[in-house]
């Protein structure tokens, strides 16, 4: 993971990452998964809505998530996402890069004993 | 692909496009009524969503081109999939279907293999320019007689083609065979002098050294040579320190300056080295002694068409200044490519298109196999379309099965082929220009892969059609037997036989003409009798037998030695005999009739010895043969063709008539008269096939001095033998070699072999052509074979029935034999009216029969008609002897 800012403001592959999660609860429309970000991270992580969507083209694109059409809640026709098994793969892989990232800089920014 | 992105892209029909609006119009519209839910008003709420959501449209770009490269892969990826699929199954079903595989890879490798075989030669002959910058700029210029062209004068040289503008250089080449020796063992080479612009025609800059400049080609310039690659590597190692050093030349040093590149050895048959011409200034004065090649390079913007205006006006100032050796001079010139090439271009896309024909016919019997399975497999199809497979799908899996059937065929093919190619460079006559450079090459591959796609639309797509149309109810119902669309596909499999029958006809009939033309040669009488003659050629250097008497002594010992040789029954000398390349030609003009260029026959002169006639079994019809007795001082004669004594003086009786010809008379101005004393039978001197032109016949002891120059001092000596002529070669050798120290025999060959190798060509072609007429015919009856017995199978029930009530075998017979011949009748109908126009291709290749040999027709139709019905016979008494319980109880 580089230690790179993309359009959203995140470090780069933050939000791939983070949207491999929410979907490995479940299925889940572009805006469900825009509810559940904010709901889950709080202001910590602040997301352009807008950005959400380009990361799930390229998710699928990747053959990280499919998406099929079904009908939401409300009875909408809406596109629902869920993950494959290379996006577990991918997501399982995102995470360990992470901790061992965050364990870095954590033990520089709060050095021991101090 | 996952099942669940497949189903996706069923059930998303709609575009990229409206799948991101959908997408991107559905979050803010939920937004806007979460927010709405809070409270907000419809408006603001549909504003703050739309805020939140940020740059809608950016984002909205963005997503529509990652869809659709989305779609780009998926797509891609559906395609390979499927690909795989097809090939997986097309794989199966060949492996399941060993019979059908075998006979369907043999027939179509062996087609695929002949046909890039004789590609490949046609490739390396016709279609590969010459290894030259833009050889089509380079032209051959000639002398245009009435009778055809000829070689070119070194004064017509001089004044009327290499001042052309449009010639950005010309040349002047004269071909001779030179004696090199130097110490290993004296040969006789194939070399060209040629004037010092040879280089700059052909643009070719040397491998090694250099080329000589238009200093070196001035009378009396150094004596240097330039070696072509093939001689250098055969007799000096191909090594580079032969430059600088001397080599003998017809006895004289020569120092080597250059070797060509490899790549300008055009033709296995070519010069193998260069030394400068020079024309010395009587040389360039002379405007009747037409005895050189002449290329010319265009010069760039010059066209070849006013390259010709050009000649044809330099033509006409020089026959206006030399009225009397030039009084009809006029150029031609052609491509060099096309010369090079000749006839050959014809004959070997007749062969291409032969061959071709064979390939369809294959075609033919693999599409009838392949709709015969497609009956079988309907049911496979039909549950295939009931479980959702599309027209189009079904179509591409059945093409996919031929391609790869055509594809395992086209690697058979390539394997075949060159082998093929080595069998064709083997067994073809000498002297097809580049042939032996004939390979699979890329463009050869490239051809090749072509052959296999056309041939896999061509067997391949009309059952894959017809079996698109399965009627899946019809074939589900009766239980996957597939009788659905039985009428249509027999008329379809029907048609197959037609064309393969007609195209075997036109194959069958073309040979048969060549078969005709062959055995009409083999009956013409050449005018000589070749058995038990040898002849081979002596050639002395100039720079030892320089005195005309000297030259006329030393071939009259040669000709008495080789008398006195055991098993030698006659032996004499000739300047050239029958089936050589023709000789010097000269104008000849009968007393009486004005001295005028205009009134001159040309003739080839043949010089002779004494017996000439006896030895070469030419029968003389009139007065006599030249003897001992016509020496110089004696009266001058000669001894005239039968056609050049009715050319000269019609009917009335040539002997004691006076001719003028060869040289100026004692006063050097008026006619030099020479008096026919014989007549001679004609001969057939160009080959059986072309018919005599006018001959005569000149003491040896008589000619004039600069006739030896003329002849490059050259004379074959021929024997006639009691026993076999090959077995006195080697006396002959032995005999000559006192009498000629170092000067080899050389081009030793029986008169039998000279006409073989002028008839070498044609055979090849009949014997090609008869192959590949058999072939054809084969696969066709074969295809024949094949629609009767599938006939025969189809209809058992209803023969065993007809059997049963009481049907004959005659009865059952006919009926079998009947559904055969109408497509036979059809096809050699159809066979007979394509085959008047494809024999026109042979028109040049035929010899006493025209295009349209009616007997040739005919015996090939009958023929073809009876051998097609008799392969229907074969299954209609199989029917015959069928047992009725047997066949009632089947299905």
């Amino acid at each position: 993971m580089a230690s790179r800012s993309d359009a959203s403001g995140m470090l780069h592959g933050t939000l791939d990452a983070l949207i491999l999660k929410t979907l490995t609860w479940g299925v889940r429309h572009g805006y469900g998964i825009a509810r559940w970000l904010e709901e889950a991270t709080g202001d910590a992580v602040p997301i352009e809505e807008g950005s959400l969507y380009p990361a799930l083209y390229r998710l699928e694109r990747r053959g990280l998530i499919e998406a099929e059409w079904g009908l939401s809640e409300l009875g909408r026709k809406a596109k629902f996402y869920r993950i494959t098994a290379k996006g577990r793969r991918q997501l399982a892989a995102d995470t360990e890069e992470w901790t061992r990232f965050s364990a870095a800089v954590s033990k520089v920014l709060i050095p021991s004993g101090a | 692909m996952t099942f669940g992105r497949r189903l996706r892209s069923r059930i998303w029909r709609g575009s990229v496009e409206d799948e991101v609006d959908a997408e991107l119009g559905f979050h803010v519209e939920m937004r806007a009524r979460e927010l709405e839910a809070r409270g907000m008003s419809s408006a603001d709420a549909h504003e703050a969503a739309v805020r939140r959501f940020g740059n809608i449209e950016r984002v909205n770009a963005t997503c529509r081109s990652i869809g659709k490269q989305r779609d780009r892969g998926m797509r891609r990826t559906e395609f390979l999939t499927e690909l795989t699929q097809d090939l997986t199954f097309a794989a199966r079903q060949l492996v399941h279907h060993p019979g059908f595989t075998i006979v369907a890879l043999l027939t179509l490798s062996l087609g695929i293999g002949a046909t890039a075989a004789i590609f490949s030669a046609v490739q390396a002959v016709v279609l590969r320019p010459l290894p030259v910058p833009e050889p089509s700029r380079i032209l051959a210029v000639y002398t245009a007689f009435p009778q055809g062209r000829g070689s070119v004068s070194a004064g017509n040289f001089v004044d009327g083609i290499e001042p052309v503008s449009s010639f950005a250089a010309t040349t002047a080449i004269r071909y001779s065979s030179f004696n090199l020796a130097d110490t290993a063992q004296a040969e006789r080479i194939i070399g060209a002098q040629v004037t010092a612009g040879f280089f700059d025609v052909f643009g070719v800059v040397p491998a090694h050294g250099r080329v000589f400049t238009a200093g070196e080609d001035r009378p009396g310039g150094p004596k240097v040579v330039v070696l072509s690659h093939r001689l250098w590597n055969r007799r000096f190692g191909a090594n580079p320190s032969v430059l600088e050093t001397q080599v003998r030349l017809g006895g004289q040093p020569y120092e080597v300056i250059g070797v060509m590149p490899a790549t300008f050895d055009f033709t296995a048959q070519t010069e193998e080295l260069w030394v400068p011409m020079a024309f010395t200034p009587e040389r360039k004065a002379m405007h009747d002694e037409h005895q050189y090649q002449v290329y010319a390079r265009l010069a760039s913007g010059a066209t070849s068409e006013r390259a010709l205006a050009e000649l044809h006006r330099n033509a006409e100032s020089i026959r206006v200044r030399y009225p009397k050796e030039a009084a009809e001079l006029d150029f031609a010139a052609a491509k060099v490519m096309d010369e090079l090439v000749g006839d050959y271009r014809r004959r070997l896309f007749t062969l291409l298109g032969a061959v071709g024909l064979v390939m369809l016919i294959a075609c033919g019997n693999i599409a009838n196999l392949l709709l015969a399975r497609a009956t079988a497999r309907s049911g496979e199809l039909a549950i295939r379309v009931a479980l959702g497979a599309g027209r189009g799908r079904i179509i591409r899996q059945l093409l996919t099965e031929s391609l790869l059937l055509a594809t395992l065929a086209g690697a058979a093919g390539i394997a075949l082929a060159s082998w093929g190619v080595q069998a064709l460079t083997a067994a073809a006559p000498p002297g097809v220009p580049r042939l032996e450079q004939a390979s699979i090459n890329p463009l050869v591959l490239t051809f090749t892969a072509v052959i296999v796609i056309a041939s896999a639309i061509v067997f391949g797509l009309a059952p894959a059609v017809r079996a698109s149309r399965t009627d899946v109810q019809g074939v589900l119902k009766e239980g996957g037997r597939g009788m659905g669309a039985g009428v249509a596909k027999d008329r379809l499999r029907t048609a197959v036989i037609v064309g393969e029958l007609a195209l075997a006809l036109v194959l069958l009939i073309g040979a048969g003409l060549l078969i005709r033309s062959a055995m009409a040669l083999e009956r013409v009488s050449p005018g000589f009798d070749a058995s038990h003659v040898l002849a081979a050629r002596l050639s002395l250097p100039p720079t030892d037998y320089k005195a005309p008497e000297r030259v006329l002594q030393t071939f009259e010992q040669v000709a008495a030695a080789a008398s006195a040789v055991p098993g030698v029954r006659s032996a004499s000398l000739t300047s050239q005999v029958p089936m050589g390349p023709g000789g010097n030609g000269n104008g000849l003009i009968p007393e009486g009739k004005p001295f005028d260029i205009k009134n001159s026959i040309q003739s080839r002169l043949r010089i002779v010895t004494p017996g000439y006639f006896d030895t070469m079994g030419i029968s003389v019809v009139r007065g006599r043969a030249l003897n001992a007795e016509d020496r110089r001082g004696a009266l001058k004669v000669m001894v005239v063709s039968e056609s050049l004594a009715r050319a000269l003086f019609a009917d009335s009786d040539p002997i004691g008539r006076r001719v003028a010809c060869c040289e100026p008379g004692p006063d050097g101005k008026s006619p030099d008269y020479k008096t026919v004393v014989g007549v001679a039978a004609d001969t057939r001197w160009r080959g059986p096939a072309e018919p005599p032109s006018p001959e005569f016949y000149l003491p040896a002891a008589q000619i004039p001095a600069n006739a030896w120059d003329w002849i490059q001092r050259t004379l074959y000596v021929t024997v006639r033998t009691t026993g076999d002529p090959a077995t006195v070669i080697n006396p002959l050798r032995s005999a000559l070699a006192p009498i000629v120290p170092g000067v080899p025999l050389f081009d030793i060959r029986t008169m039998e072999q000279r006409i073989g190798a002028s008839l070498q060509t044609a055979r090849f072609n009949t014997l090609l052509l008869t192959i590949l007429g058999g072939l054809g015919v084969v696969l066709a009856i074969v295809g024949i074979y094949g629609v009767i017995a599938y006939f025969v199978t189809r209809r058992t029930r209803e023969i065993g029935v007809r059997i049963a009530l009481g049907a004959t075998r005659r009865d059952v017979i006919a009926l079998v034999v009947r559904q055969a011949v109408w497509p036979v009748g059809l096809g050699v109908a159809a066979g007979l009216i394509a085959s008047v126009m494809a024999t026109r291709l042979l028109r040049n290749q035929l010899f006493g029969i025209g295009p349209n040999d009616p007997m040739t027709f005919a015996g090939v139709a009958v023929a073809v008609t009876l051998v097609a019905l008799t392969a229907s016979f074969v299954p209609a008494l199989r029917a015959a002897g069928s047992d009725p319980t047997d066949a009632l109880r089947t299905q």
